[in-house]
């Protein structure tokens, strides 16, 4: 467990023990009423995927601000686990659960709340449906195409609809639809180029759906993620949620492709060392960061650039008039490169308003890998 | 916040809930008990740091093997409470600690075991030395000499035997000695360790000898790490070798063959949507990614071919094979990234659990 110094409401945050994963809610309620009014008006609506949080303080708040299907979605069966029991009600763990051990936790869950799952094998849902029965529950089902991630998900065409035929015959399980995960921009992705390709990736699971459609099957919900392809989803007709994680706190890697939001959770560390003029070192390294798929950006100093993350020191190369900044006992503010990686570091927010420490938000499903 | 997994001692590895971060017992035990036996005729001994297993348990569990000083290192004060707390006597925190919060907390631990703090610069050990004499403590002092990584620590001797001098002077600190940390590519040879380890640890057995003619004594050089763990203890006044990465192991040091691969994480197929490639349930949300993509263990054919938050994606050559609900063990190019993701180690033995130890210190980045 992180071990924080629980300060005062009312504390500073640059005050704040660190390193420290702290939340600006003003900028936070901001992208959520964007993102979310977007959806005020479209048939389509949100599915907050609460994985690039695991917070349900987090959670409620998306649901509260309307634009959403009334339910969340996360990518692990303990997460799942977690999120029921904080209260939520309507659950989408839009990935695949294969043991039985796991398809028992499952039914378990399904008994007390409502369940979807994504299946992209027959055999995987020969399993649910024995496990639903043997339960006495009912699992609603999306069958997963792949979109483009090249990851889970049935190829779209016969394998998926030998699937869905499948499934539609099985006691326990409700065929309720489908769902596909559409890759998001990288680096330098030129941004047309991107759009297009996304706008493909997006009509496989269209032409999925009319495909399990024209066959006779029930197909009541098409699902699509994530957070950066939403714009395009709301405008193809056929879409009914899009499942969308990063928008509430935002980080470097989707700034640039959608500028109407930003970032609201930012790592507060604290120089330890600025042992020469080109450099300082902060007390945030690669555990209080997790720079798996990039690096933390500096924020608010020109001429300062994080280059390095070790275990436990970050690396601030520092050029010009900014040599003479970031001495140690200084303050430094990183922004995540990849927001679900450094929250997953993380058991507390601290969720602070006009710079004024709020209160320490759990990170209630942090860890819950399995 | 901490997950509820814990399977029974006895329960086969086969039925274990994934992903899940597992130790063989057997290699750890092996590896510690390497430890034990190079430092057993040495003056030199190990400091085993705390940082890469973050569990009290695990600590002492090296200290009574034996090859030890009897205490540990740790990189953050949070850290070294819970080393602390979890009774462990002595403490020595290879980071510099700034901000006066922190340095309060120190001082606190300082009335309940030994601790050391590195330090590069004055204003910091009078900030210590205050703080200590509030509480009514002493707290050990080592340098820390930058030699290679180009972060903390002084530069050069001149600015080592100043600062020297200074915390000598400073009511409430114990000056103890000097430290070093480096790092090195592959490098399997031992000569060719033994070569680099002289020439990098050669700095602070020069800014030993230059403190102590300055008639400033210390009973500590504290240097190395598991590339040099051997050859570091052959050098004429070290005193303890910081050492981790040897417990749990991992690829970057795949050379060191005496050390066996102890910390896995144990992943499931969940998907296999297409000929020649299989989805597992661990991404680098569970293994990290710092210093490289993990390894998969002992399955011939089987390579990981990216991964994302939440999957890997496996390759599988012709003749191999993998079917949904197959178990595959990775194994880290960097370990103590992929421990820090998890609450708790499940201890393995012959394949099924001996023991499930709280990572305690997860989390403890301040």
């Amino acid at each position: 467990m992180e071990r924080p110094i629980f300060h005062p409401v009312g504390t500073p945050v640059e005050e704040l023990d660190t390193p420290a994963l702290v939340i600006d809610l003003d900028v936070m309620d901001k992208n959520i009423q964007t993102f979310q009014g977007y959806f005020a008006a479209t048939v389509a609506k949100a599915r907050p995927v609460v994985t690039s949080h695991l917070c349900p303080q987090i959670a409620r708040r998306q649901l509260d601000a309307g634009g959403t299907v009334g339910g969340i979605a996360v990518t692990t069966l303990g997460e799942a686990e977690a999120f029921a029991g904080a209260g939520f009600s309507d659950i989408l763990l839009a990935n695949q659960i294969v043991t039985v051990s796991k398809i028992r936790r499952l039914c378990v869950l399904a008994s007390q709340t409502s369940i979807g799952i994504a299946v992209d094998n027959p055999d995987n849902a020969e399993r649910l449906s024995s496990g639903a029965v043997e339960a006495g529950v009912e699992l609603w089902v999306l069958i997963e195409i792949d979109a483009g991630m090249g990851r889970c998900g049935i190829s779209a065409g016969v394998e998926a609809m030998k699937l869905a035929q499948r499934i539609d015959g099985l006691p326990g399980l409700k065929l309720e639809g489908i769902m596909g995960t559409v890759p998001g921009p990288k680096g330098d992705d030129d941004l047309a180029q991107h759009e297009a390709k996304t706008k493909e990736n997006l009509q496989i699971v269209l032409d999925s759906k009319d495909a399990l459609k024209r066959a006779g099957l029930s197909i009541e919900v098409v699902s699509v993620g994530g957070t950066h392809c939403y714009a395009q989803a709301v405008r193809m007709p056929g879409v009914t949620e899009v499942r969308a994680g990063r928008y509430p706190l935002m980080d470097h890697r989707l700034k640039s492709f959608l500028p109407e939001l930003n970032p609201a959770a930012k790592i507060l560390a604290s120089v330890i060392s600025h042992p020469i003029d080109g450099m300082a070192v902060l007390d945030a390294g690669h555990k209080a960061t997790a720079p798996d798929q990039g690096r933390p950006v500096l924020e608010g100093i020109e001429g300062g650039n994080a280059t390095r993350f070790s275990a436990e020191h970050g690396i601030v190369e520092l050029e010009g008039d900014a040599q003479k900044q970031l001495n140690a006992g200084d303050k430094a503010w990183l922004i995540p490169y990849e927001l679900g990686a450094s929250v997953n570091q993380y058991d507390y927010f601290r969720a602070a308003k006009n710079g004024k420490l709020e209160g320490f938000w759990p990170i209630s499903a942090r860890g819950m890998l399995a | 916040m901490t997950d509820h997994y814990r399977p029974t001692p006895g329960t086969p590895m086969e039925d274990l809930d994934t992903p899940c971060l597992i130790i063989d017992m057997d290699d750890l035990d092996n590896n510690m008990d390497v430890i034990a036996n190079t430092y057993a005729g040495t003056s030199a001994k190990l400091r085993g740091h705390a940082k890469n297993h973050k569990t009290p348990a695990i600590a002492h569990r090296q200290i009574r093997r034996g090859g030890t000083v009897g205490g540990v290192c740790a990189a953050k004060v949070s850290e070294a409470e819970v080393m602390v707390h979890g009774g462990i006597s002595s403490v020595f925190i290879t980071s510099e600690i700034i901000e006066l919060m922190k340095i309060d907390r120190l001082c606190s631990l300082a009335d309940q075991a030994e601790m050391l703090v590195a330090c590069d610069q004055a204003a910091n050990a009078r900030d210590i030395s205050r703080a200590a004499q509030a509480r009514g403590v002493e707290v050990g002092v080592v340098i820390e000499l930058e030699t290679g990584l180009a972060r903390c620590g002084v530069r050069d001797v001149d600015q080592g035997v100043a600062l020297a001098k200074e915390i000598a002077s400073l009511p409430g600190l114990r000056f103890r000695g000097v430290m070093s940390h480096q790092t090195i590519p592959d490098m399997p040879d031992r000569e060719d360790r033994a070569v680099e380890a002289a020439r990098t640890i050669k700095g602070v057995i020069d800014l030993k000898d230059a403190i102590e003619s300055e008639g400033i004594p210390m009973d500590i050089v504290s240097t190395g790490e598991t590339w040099s763990y051997d050859v570091a203890a052959e050098i004429p006044g070290v005193t303890e070798i910081q050492g981790g990465s040897y417990l749990m192991m991992e690829t970057h040091y795949s050379y060191m063959t005496e050390f066996h691969y102890a910390g896995k994480i144990l992943t499931t197929i969940i998907s296999t949507p297409n000929p020649g490639i299989a989805i597992g349930d661990a991404g680098v949300r569970a293994v990290s990614s710092l210093s490289g993509m993990p390894t998969v263990f002992d399955r011939p054919g089987v390579t990981v071919g990216n991964m994302d938050s939440d999957h890997s994606v496996f390759k599988v050559e012709s003749g191999a094979s993998l079917v949904v609900g197959d178990q595959v063990l990775l194994i880290p190019a960097q370990q103590d990234a992929m421990v820090s993701r998890w609450d708790r180690f499940i201890g393995l033995r012959g394949g099924k659990v001996e023991v499930v130890w709280d990572i305690q210190a997860r989390g403890c980045h301040n």
